[in-house]
């Protein structure tokens, strides 16, 4: 089960619940993956594999929105690119279609090389300006470091 | 009183499916969190004609202040301060709370909010932050015809329809407007009361559907309530003299374009014996709309930049006396054409430089001219 792998922290502010965070990673990796909680300096990073291979990289992290935080799942395959990103909470009452499967959509498959920019190559969610630049920011963030992490041997 | 079945069904429905937010698991507890952001605007404003010199004025400065005691409830509040100052004895200036209320969320279908709130009726009243919209002042129609920015006291219910239907509502009890204050060149504008120490003898109805794609959002509003305020002269009944008003808009985002347009209609009851009572020229219909375009030159200028440079162009048609009733003779020069032609620049997405000339035309042809503006604003 993957829920048994998780001892979300109780006492950090804005972890993903681990029922929540196991589906999300479920969803993206598929069944019966491993998941293995690696640190980079006090960052919690979850290596995920299956039979061995390496299948990909995930964090939790958070983005503020307009007064509260947007809390997320960024997902990498073995070779640094977007396998998806999962809003896990949205806590706001506008904005919340950044949860929608086809903006998200926009993320899958981008390598840290990519500009990552809402009106570029990320399409914007009219009227929901704030939550969409500040998912598309954060990710930026989160794909540049999980890359440079992974170049760098601190995550194997 | 007692709740019949069928509302309490409709209550347990948006209780149901959703993800409880965080109540009664060790992870996630929140700390509360207190965050202070804004918006503001400067313009320069010139006219053509004699007489008319150029002017300067700090149009608003907001303070936006909310406070997040858990993960489900929240507090939030704008309070907003407009031509720079208030003095004693002179024209001008305000200090005003644009927005108090409490939100405590049941579900991602279902918030309720109480408070002071904005009606959620059509773009500008609910979204005005100066990045968000192209021309420095807002559109006139969204000054005359849906009356922003406006706000009363009530409470209500906020939320995302389950599934992917990409559909949301809002939806309000508030208190309503004033007839006295209604007039034949701004319509229903000066009847609002804005939360101070507002009757609430006609409570009134509101509320919007949106249905929202990727690049594309539509909405519809609706207000529905009496003005009569009790005055003996009008009638005392909770629905006397009611306003009725009905809007669409879409917002429509691709590539480098943006566009939206907005329309509504407004009906006033009995205006006659509102004119009568008041001694106005208070047209029984108030209606109209816009449409704007806009491009990124910067896409076509500077591909790699994440900066815009949107150029835009907006006409608005209106008519605060689009019907009249019997004893008014209809002001032509009510009926109103303006074109909108600008420049928005933002090196970022939340601060905008804008300039717009704006050709103010009527069907009267009288007191017509042209307008040159330039601003500055943020958010954050």
């Amino acid at each position: 089960m993957l829920g048994c792998l998780f001892a979300a922290p109780a006492a950090a502010a804005q972890s993903a619940r681990p029922a929540e965070l196991a589906k999300s990673l479920e969803r993206v990796y598929g069944p019966g993956a491993r998941v293995d909680t690696v640190y980079v300096d006090s960052a919690e990073v979850y290596r995920v594999s299956r039979d061995g291979t390496l299948l990909g990289f995930a964090q939790v992290r958070n983005v503020k929105g307009k007064d509260q935080p947007i809390t997320y799942l960024v997902a990498t395959d073995s070779a640094d690119a977007l396998r998806d990103v999962d809003i896990l909470t949205y806590r706001e009452p506008y904005g919340g279609e950044v949860a929608y499967e086809p903006w998200r959509r926009q993320f899958r498959g981008k390598t840290a090389g990519a500009p990552l920019q809402v009106g570029k190559d990320i399409r914007n969610v009219s009227g929901a300006t704030i939550s969409t630049n500040a998912v598309t920011r954060g990710v930026r963030r989160a794909l540049a470091e999980l890359t440079a992490w992974h170049a760098e041997g601190r995550l194997r | 009183m007692r709740v019949p079945p069928p509302i309490l069904a409709v209550l347990a429905l948006f209780a149901l499916p959703f993800t409880p937010l965080g109540y009664g698991q060790a992870s996630a507890q929140e700390e509360e969190r207190t965050t202070i952001g804004g918006y503001g605007e400067v313009h320069y404003t010139n006219a053509t004609g004699p007489d008319t010199p150029g002017q300067v004025n700090v149009r608003r400065f907001i303070v936006f202040l909310a406070h997040a005691f858990s993960e489900r409830i929240a507090f939030r509040s704008e309070l907003e301060l407009e031509d720079t100052k208030i003095e004693g004895g002179e024209e001008g200036g305000e200090v005003a709370l644009e927005q108090l209320y409490l939100d405590y969320t049941l579900s991602p279908a279902a918030t309720i909010r109480a408070g002071l709130v904005l009606p959620p009726i059509g773009i500008i009243n609910e979204v005005h932050e100066p990045p968000t919209f192209n021309g420095v002042e807002r559109p006139s129609f969204d000054r005359n015809v849906i009356p922003s920015t406006w706000r009363d006291i009530g409470v209500g219910l906020i939320g995302t329809l389950p599934g992917s239907s990409g559909l949301n509502y809002r939806v309000f009890l508030l208190n309503g407007l004033v007839a006295s204050g209604f007039s034949a060149g701004a319509g229903i504008r000066g009847g609002r009361q804005e939360g101070k120490e507002a009757s609430f003898a006609n409570p009134s109805l509101t509320g919007r559907l949106e249905w929202v794609r990727l690049g594309l959002r539509l909405g519809g509003s609706f207000w529905y309530g009496g003005s009569a305020a009790q005055d003996p002269a009008l009638g005392t009944g909770t629905f006397d003299n009611a306003v009725a008003l009905v809007s669409a808009d879409a917002r429509y985002d691709i590539g480098p374009f943006m566009f939206r347009g907005v329309v509504a209609n407004v009906s006033v009851a009995d205006a006659e014996a509102i004119n009568a009572a008041y001694g106005g020229q208070v047209g029984s219909r108030i209606a109209g709309g816009y449409l704007e375009g806009a491009y990124n030159l910067l896409s076509a200028l500077a591909p790699s930049s994440s900066q815009r440079l949107n150029a835009f162009i907006r006409h608005e048609r209106y008519n605060t006396q689009a019907g009249v009733p019997a004893g008014v003779v209809r002001d032509e020069a009510l009926a109103r054409r303006i074109t909108t032609l600008g420049l928005s620049y933002k090196p970022v997405y939340n601060v905008v430089f804008k300039g717009d000339y704006q050709l103010r035309r009527n069907r009267a042809g009288a007191g017509e001219d042209e307008q040159l503006s330039l601003g500055v604003g943020y958010q954050f």
